[in-house]
């Protein structure tokens, strides 16, 4: 494009530097989420005085730390052109396998590993029967999401078990205060870098972008997939292990399909297409970080279940839909 | 270019602002809607003028059909102490976390008196004590748990219900097996009945064997469990349950397979299906714990500690024990208020009251 009109006096050029520094923001594609976040945040604080407290910023973490350690396992799922429906559930089995494993005399610590290893095989299977046989992940996490509910079920036999009370692995993965939200941030970072800056992240990428170019150029495209979703189940593990543990409960009605569905929510508005080929996972936790204010936010304004879920959609949506009109402004502007 | 930049940025500018404004009046709007009737408080009866408490109930199934009374007492009380209806929160299917994170924002949104159904023995510890230490009180209604410090529970004593229930089969069905359906076996709102029915068989009719079922929280399901289960056990002498979907569901089971009369059935709560099957005789008895004394009661509880400054300090309240039979069931069949209907209309009184159970006070 050429420009015709050049007629500015010398000297620093502030409307040109403005130019370049909001160019500069707007190319960041987790920036317009990121508006979207803090207007929403800014709109509660100001019509309700007890929304900005440390403490409640404790409970918005409360409610977005799940959502966002199994949002950042579904975007690179998604990103590669999967999904794993089943994730919400082994965030409800891994602490029961956990319990299984200390109840039989294995340290808290390597008891955790062990199940998060369990959790790996899991994600491995997902990954293993979706490309080995072809079959849409969306139908082996289907299957995987009932039996894994079942198991956890069977596991806890539908009760609630109190979680491991001391010790310093209780406190350090998740009873401490903050914690969880650190090691969710921790886990975020890593996976943010893994995907921008490794080999694999590359990899991942392509395989979703264009699946045959990048089996043609030499990609693995089974094995990047399957990793994926082996890491996948892996953070919903460690998710339901911090969240049981901060909570003091293991119980079978924490994480499943609502924890999943409202992770791949986060991962959506966050910024990451469903059909593969580029995501964020920064974007899905800010995603994450949304959905977290408006549960905290309406449920401190003191709206009633019934009206809950019609206030939280159509937040969802408009929320979406400005997320959009500002990524398409993004694009017009880094042109 | 930049100027065509500027151009642009201008004009999407001024569209991202309108479409930022509609987006911001639509959600105050909402917002509006939602937090409506927040009247100040006017005084009732001889109480002062008090400022208008907003008290919140921590839910564990908050759309499911069993608390609409207890949401319709509520907001009666409510009203009748000129206080806004208290917000109703917390999850829709059960899940501990969300509910705690709900009590937290609670906490935090400055709440005058909050409501928890006890539903995990060590999720609400937490919350409840930092509740209390900043003075907000904290009650239990629906389900109670132990090590845990609300200061008052108001509902039904759930192990005694079931040891009453328990007693109750023991006159009616002295051996073989009976099949007793239960929602979510260990969850602490339902597995001390059936502790309790099991220990009453135990003592009363060592004949029987108790066989728990677990029917799954949704209603539908529950009925395919149950059928599942009798058809693995037709010999079964009774068709009991613990919760209210399951006993509706016994009462479908046995009106759908015409068993009236030739197996015991019986229950839990009010449910329409669960009324009808008394009235059919499928049910022999169904077991009211007052879902509406749940909701009116708590609030009434927490207004009168608030208004008085810790002096009426509320009562344990057990909401009951009703046997309902085919001789009690015909105010039941209204759709009143009391019972998930939506008709606050007078109830005409019986010409008699049938015998409560006898008191049990030690002189």
């Amino acid at each position: 494009m050429s420009d015709p009109v050049e007629t500015r006096p010398a000297g620093p050029d502030w409307a040109k530097i403005g130019d370049a520094l909001w160019r500069g923001l707007v190319r960041q594609k987790e920036l317009s989420i990121l508006l979207v976040t803090v207007a929403v945040a800014i709109y509660f604080i100001s019509s309700n005085g007890r929304f900005a407290s440390s403490e409640n910023y404790h409970t918005i973490a409360q409610y977005f730390t799940p959502w966002a350690i199994v949002a950042a396992g579904e975007v690179m799922l998604l990103i590669c052109g999967e999904i794993d429906l089943s994730a919400g559930f082994v965030f409800t089995l891994a602490p029961f396998i956990l319990t299984t494993f200390a109840d039989n005399g294995v340290p808290l610590f390597l008891a955790l590993v062990l199940a998060l290893l369990v959790c790996a095989v899991i994600g491995t299977v997902n990954g293993l029967v979706t490309t080995r046989f072809n079959i849409p992940s969306f139908i082996v996490t289907l299957g995987m999401y009932f039996l894994i509910e079942g198991v956890s079920l069977l596991m806890s036999n539908g009760a609630p078990v109190s979680a491991p009370s001391s010790g310093w692995v209780v406190e350090v993965f998740g009873h401490q205060r903050w914690s969880e939200l650190i090691w969710v941030v921790v886990m975020v970072v890593i996976m943010q870098i893994v995907l921008t800056a490794t080999r694999f992240g590359i990899y991942t990428q392509a395989v979703g972008g264009n699946p045959v170019a990048a089996a043609e150029s030499g990609i693995r495209t089974k094995a990047v997939k399957v990793v994926n979703f082996a890491i996948c189940s892996t953070l919903a593990g460690f998710g339901g292990i911090l969240d049981g543990m901060r909570t003091g409960s293991f119980d079978p009605t924490n994480g499943g399909a609502t924890t999943m569905f409202l992770a791949v929510a986060a991962a959506v508005i966050g910024g990451t297409a469903l059909l593969g080929g580029s995501g964020t996972v920064v974007g899905a936790l800010i995603g994450a970080v949304l959905l977290g204010i408006v549960f905290d936010g309406f449920n401190i304004q003191g709206t009633s279940a019934n009206a809950f879920d019609v206030v939280l959609g159509i937040a969802i949506l408009v929320a979406m839909l400005l997320n959009v009109y500002l990524t398409v402004l993004r694009k017009r502007v880094s042109r | 270019m930049s100027d065509r930049i500027n151009r642009l940025n201008r004009r999407d500018t001024l569209r991202w602002l309108g479409a930022g404004g509609t987006a911001a009046a639509a959600t105050m709007a909402l917002a509006a809607c939602s937090s409506g009737n927040n009247s100040s408080g006017n005084g009732s009866g001889n109480f002062p003028t008090t400022p208008s408490w907003r008290f919140v109930f921590v839910n564990h199934v908050t759309t499911n059909s069993f608390f609409i009374p207890t949401r319709q007492g509520l907001a009666d009380a409510a009203k009748l102490l000129g206080i806004p209806t208290p917000q109703w929160t917390g999850d829709e299917n059960g899940n501990v976390a969300n509910m705690a994170s709900a009590f937290d924002s609670a906490i935090d949104g400055g709440a005058d008196g909050i409501a928890i159904a006890l539903t995990d023995s060590n999720a609400f510890i937490d919350p409840t004590k930092r509740a209390l230490s900043k003075g907000i009180p904290v009650i239990a209604y629906n389900a109670a748990a132990p090590n845990n410090f609300p200061l008052a529970y108001v509902g039904q004593d759930l192990y005694q219900s079931g040891l009453l229930m328990g007693q109750r089969i023991a006159g009616q069905v002295t051996s073989g097996t009976i099949l007793v359906g239960i929602a979510q076996p260990g969850a602490n709102n339902l597995q001390p009945r059936l502790d309790g029915l099991t220990a009453a068989l135990k003592q009363n009719a060592p004949g029987v064997t108790v066989k728990p079922i677990n029917t799954g929280a949704q209603q539908a399901a529950e009925l395919n469990a149950l059928t599942a289960a009798f058809s693995g056990q037709p010999d079964a002498a009774g068709l009991y349950a613990v919760d209210a979907g399951s006993t509706a569901a016994c009462a479908n089971l046995i009106t759908s397979k015409g068993l009236q009369g030739k197996i015991h059935g019986g229950g839990f709560d009010t449910l329409p299906d669960t009324i009808k099957g008394i009235q059919a005789g499928a049910l022999d008895f169904t077991i009211d714990q007052s879902a509406y004394m749940q909701g009116f009661l708590t609030t009434l509880h927490l207004y009168l500690y608030r208004l008085s400054g810790t002096l009426l300090k509320p009562p344990q309240t057990d909401t009951g024990l009703t046997f309902v039979t085919k001789e009690n069931v015909t105010p039941y069949v209204a759709a009143s208020a009391y019972e998930g209907g939506s008709s606050h209309n007078l109830i005409q009184m019986p010409g008699s009251i049938p015998l409560p159970p006898p008191s049990m006070v030690t002189i």
